[in-house]
């Protein structure tokens, strides 16, 4: 390479056999091959998608809910905001929130990327930089938010190094812009947010990816897809004759290595390895030994219930208290991860016989070994040593000790307004005293396993324990079955599924994510899932959601894992593996642009999204919405052109995306074929959006599946079950349906005349019962082929 | 107006919180409202008597927005005069701005009174009316049985072991409320 001169400036012309790349300079022998010709926009910053954001943001106006009215970030607070005030720096209330929507964004899509980037170094420490990016026959585009984002397409895990340091560097740009004194329009801040959420999307695809290439995980290889096996889900399938390991976080590599030690010394009749949270999904990716004990929501109980004999915690979703609660009941603990360290001494390096000793003897309540080679040995000889000493101890309340605490509870209701759901204690209490424990067993999966109720409780009830006592007959009994996270979708199947998903034929695509805060219990995942499987739709599920609907069997003791086939196509119910796995749904949106509509990927994230917006009908729920994670997670799914519902505690996220479906400008599309407008039906309504019980989700999630492309038979199907679950679950018809009807031919056959009479009758619209036509009344005439666009540079020609 | 502590205790937003009123007050309060709405949730379910208060209201010719899936009750009443379905998310989003025709078409309300929704989820919207509806002001009060900072009136909090206090106070509510 010449050298750099001219004070500095590099002359392109001078420079001979390079090619530049951001973030590096590679030499011509390995230039990339010229897969497809770049798009507008690869790596780009924050202001690039900016008009495609505004687009989006005046259609889907952020609408804000403070959680509180205050802000107290710098030493001019605090200043009282509420009425929309200005604080001392200026900036109005609605900034403010947008502020803290892009701080919450911040701090998921940074725990994505310091996710991946950590496993990414362990990674070439283990493997090397060269593994290679191969997902099988089935799947030839293997990275599609990378390519789409960056306009890279990796080849090996080395190739992700240049991916963080984007991204990284994005961060830190967008982190910038929290200062005070910086952003000061709501619009701006919720732009920066989603590109935040968008930068959290490729952080996802890139960990999982570097992951599955590494340790092997199902792809499109025999055993992996559709045909991925099913492990065993639940506290009840733990089996407490042997030792027992429990892993908590998201983050596999230590977990991996207890597989490896456990497969290596033949131990794994010996020990059960079961995990909470997605580090337990993806533990079974790489061990099918391995069990999904619980999702995040029973992490306080499965702790304290004390059916660990060593607890391993790596990053992200671990309580805070973790350690507490290991030392109650003995259970020594391993840190893994420097994000969480929790005090304890760093042992990494140490001899493994040393550290074994110490945590058996107690002499220390748990130690950090940063290096995840060195795990395994130190978890299985502990979990061996400590299986014989805690054999003997019980952690379950006794009978007598139940008794005298239920009798004790003098009905204060303390716990009750310490509750996040709000849960009547107290009373429940009282029933166990007078003989009836059932409605404290009913508590016991509508708790969120928090644990604020017993700091209050003045009596020292230990109200978590009594709950998990009156249910225990239960959760003996809690053996559900749940696919491995079988990962990418395959390019095969969206060969297949590609049209009917954007002519409307399969109703849509559902995707269950994200964590245990629900409103009513675990049993509302297994409702989502079931409703929309039995309905033909294709339903994705991640995170805690894919452990939590497995929790539950239908009157065959199945679960729906076991009722429903894996596959990408209607009626399929597919565990696509833990979070950062869920950038597969992101991607197979896009495949279905790319590959069915022949749509080009790199660097052209803009017109993607807006093919997504208008024709693929997938949304998103996060029913049990909790972290910030979960905050940059949906805004990605956003930016992108997919809805999510969440459940009523997601409005403490205090921003959400909703139409205006009255304003008809709103609703204002282009035909791409000859640059027309054309107002259209609200598809989707909503961007972002809380429903308050499931019973209203189920039909809200039909009617975020209604796009502008839908042919008048696919509309006919989404149209017949938006009506029919409102029917089912509200009683009635939904108000807005007349709304999606275009023409008599998006109306479902069985039901066509009563519905065309209803709109004659209801909605005073003109009907030719002859020719059975709608003369008059739609927003928009039925034709079949418009080519909805919101972007004005696609225009292919004008009228 | 007494002072209370939230039905979730860490509920307090700020300075600006609403009181505790007995129900004559806030009955008397809406009596005041020109376009008063009453907006339900899907609490009221679990007791007929609370679907047959917010009919005895609609009758007063206020109209009512059914959220969550509460509709339900209403239908199976037979109840479906003046009665909207509306997500309250999306109800919110429209309530916030001045412009919005109403659900009859007449124009935005000037006055909400929530009733029968998860705490947490009024709590926000509550937050969001109280903070962002405030040209022209919106009033909101709840007559739910926990006391809301974010609603300008509430009852106060009612464990289970008051529930027919609490019916009487409805009843009360809906006497003193005049149209
Ligand atoms: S950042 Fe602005 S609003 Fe926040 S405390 Fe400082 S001056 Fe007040
Ligand atoms: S631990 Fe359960 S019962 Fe106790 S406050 Fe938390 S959610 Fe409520
Ligand atoms: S705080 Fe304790 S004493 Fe009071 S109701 Fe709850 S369990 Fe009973």
């Amino acid at each position: 390479m010449e050298e750099i001169k001219k004070g500095g400036l590099v002359d392109l012309f001078d420079l001979k056999n390079v090619d530049i790349h951001i973030g590096e300079i590679v030499d011509e022998g390995e230039e990339e091959e010229e897969w497809e010709p770049m798009g507008p926009h690869p790596m780009p910053r924050m202001a690039t998608l900016r008009d495609w954001d505004f687009k989006l943001l005046n259609r889907y106006k952020p609408f804000y809910a403070p959680v509180c009215d205050m802000c107290c970030l710098c030493t001019y607070g605090k200043c009282d905001l509420s009425g929309n005030k200005k604080g001392a720096c200026g900036i109005k209330m609605d900034a403010q929130q947008g502020r803290m929507v892009l701080l919450a964004c911040l701090v998921g899509c940074s725990a994505h990327c310091g996710h991946g980037r950590h496993l990414l170094h362990d990674m070439i420490n283990k493997f090397g930089r060269n593994v290679p990016i191969d997902f099988g026959p089935e799947v030839d585009i293997e990275a599609p938010l990378t390519r789409l984002v960056c306009g890279i397409k990796p080849k090996t895990i080395g190739d992700y190094e240049q991916v963080f340091s984007y991204v990284e560097e994005q961060i830190v740009q967008l982190t910038d812009a929290l200062h005070t004194g910086q952003e000061g329009s709501y619009m701006d801040f919720e732009s920066k947010a989603l590109h935040m959420g968008m930068l959290d999307s490729l952080n996802k695809e890139a960990a999982d990816i570097i992951q599955i290439a590494c340790y092997k995980m199902p792809t499109s290889l025999p055993g992996g897809g559709p045909d991925v096996p099913l492990v065993d889900v639940g506290i009840g399938t733990m089996n407490t004759d042997n030792a027992v390991i429990i892993v908590i976080g998201h983050n596999v590599p230590p977990a991996a290595d207890i597989g490896v030690y456990l497969t290596e010394n033949d131990l794994e009749d010996k020990v059960d390895l079961g995990g909470i949270c997605c580090t337990s999904i993806d533990t079974t990716r790489v061990y099918h030994k391995a069990k999904v004990t619980a999702a995040l929501g029973r992490q306080l109980r499965v702790l304290r219930a004390g059916i660990a004999d060593v607890v391993v915690i790596d990053e992200q979703c671990i309580r805070a208290d973790v350690l507490e609660l290991c030392q109650r009941v003995h259970s020594p603990m391993i840190a893994t991860n420097d994000k969480a360290m929790h005090g304890l001494v760093d042992r990494t390096d140490d001899d493994p016989d040393k550290i074994v000793d110490d945590l058996v003897s107690g002499r220390v309540p748990g130690v950090i070994i940063l290096e995840p080679d060195q795990v395994g040995e130190v978890a299985v000889r502990t979990a061996l040593e400590m299986d014989k000493k805690r054999r003997s101890l019980k952690f379950i309340l006794s009978d007598d000790e139940f008794k005298y605490y239920v009798n004790d509870c003098v009905l204060c209701g303390s716990c009750t307004l310490a509750c996040p759901n709000g849960l009547y204690i107290g009373e429940a209490n009282k029933s166990a005293a007078a003989g009836n424990i059932k409605p404290l067993a009913d508590l016991f999966d509508i708790c969120v396993g928090c644990g604020r109720c017993e700091q209050v409780c003045k009596k020292h009830i230990p109200i978590v324990d009594m709950m998990t006592k009156a249910a225990y007959p239960q959760l003996k009994e809690e053996k559900g079955r749940m696919r491995v996270g079988r990962g990418p979708i395959w390019d095969s199947e969206i060969r297949v599924v590609g049209a009917p998903i954007v002519l409307g034929t399969i109703p849509g695509i559902i995707a269950p994510i994200g964590c245990g805060n629900y409103p009513n219990g675990t049993k509302d995942a297994w409702l989502i899932v079931k409703e929309f499987a039995e309905r033909n739709y294709i339903v994705t599920l991640t995170g805690c959601m894919a452990i939590d609907c497995a929790l539950w069997k239908d009157e065959d003791g199945k679960t729906l894992y076991e009722k429903h086939h894996g596959g990408f196509d209607g009626g399929g119910v597919l565990n696509i593996g833990s979070c950062v796995s869920n950038a597969h749904i992101h991607d197979a949106a896009i495949k279905v642009a790319s590959i069915f509509a022949g749509r080009p990927l790199r660097g052209n994230y803009e017109e993607i999204a807006d093919y997504i917006l208008s024709r693929v009908g997938a949304c998103g729920v996060a029913w049990g919405a909790m972290s910030q994670k979960a905050a940059s997670i949906a805004t990605g799914f956003n930016r992108l052109g997919v809805p999510a519902v969440v459940g009523p505690h997601g409005v403490k996220y205090r921003r959400a995306f909703m139409s205006r479906p009255d304003i008809k400008e709103d609703w204002k599309l282009i035909d791409a074929s000859d640059g027309s407008d054309v107002y259209v039906e609200p598809g989707p309504q909503d961007l972002l959006v809380a429903c308050e019980t499931v019973e209203e989700a189920l039909p809200m999630m039909a009617k975020l599946c209604f796009r502008p492309s839908d042919t008048d038979r696919g509309r006919s199907v989404k149209l017949t079950h938006y009506i029919d679950l409102n029917l089912k679950y509200l009683h009635t018809y939904p108000s807005d349906w007349h709304l999606f009807v275009r023409a008599a031919s998006d109306l479902p056959i069985a039901t066509r005349n009563e519905l065309l009479k209803k709109l004659e009758d209801e909605r005073d619209w003109k009907i030719d019962w002859k020719k059975k036509r709608i003369e008059e009344g739609p927003i928009r005439a039925y034709n079949p082929s418009f080519n909805p666009t919101n972007l004005e540079r696609l225009i292919r020609g004008k009228k | 107006m007494g002072i209370e502590i939230p039905f979730d205790v860490a509920t307090i937003a700020g300075p600006e919180v609403g009181g505790v009123a007995p129900p004559e007050v806030i009955g008397s309060y809406i009596s005041s409202a020109k376009r008063p709405l009453l907006v339900v949730g899907s609490e009221l379910l679990r007791d007929e008597f609370f679907i047959d208060i917010a009919i005895e209201l609609g009758k007063k010719g206020i109209p009512i927005a059914a959220t969550g899936h509460s509709i339900r009750g209403f239908v199976e009443k037979g109840y479906t005069e003046n009665i909207y379905y509306y997500n309250l998310h999306e109800l919110t989003n429209c309530l916030r701005d001045p412009n919005w025709e109403g659900l009859d078409g007449a124009g935005n309300y000037d006055f909400v009174i929530f009733y029968g929704i998860i705490y947490y989820y009024a709590s926000q919207m509550l937050s969001c009316l109280k903070n962002f509806a405030t040209e022209p002001l919106m009033r909101t009060v709840s007559i739910d049985r926990y006391y809301h900072p974010n609603a300008r009136m509430s009852f106060t909090n009612i464990m289970p072991r008051m529930e027919e206090e609490y019916k009487a106070m409805l009843k009360e509510f809906v006497s003193s409320t005049k149209r």
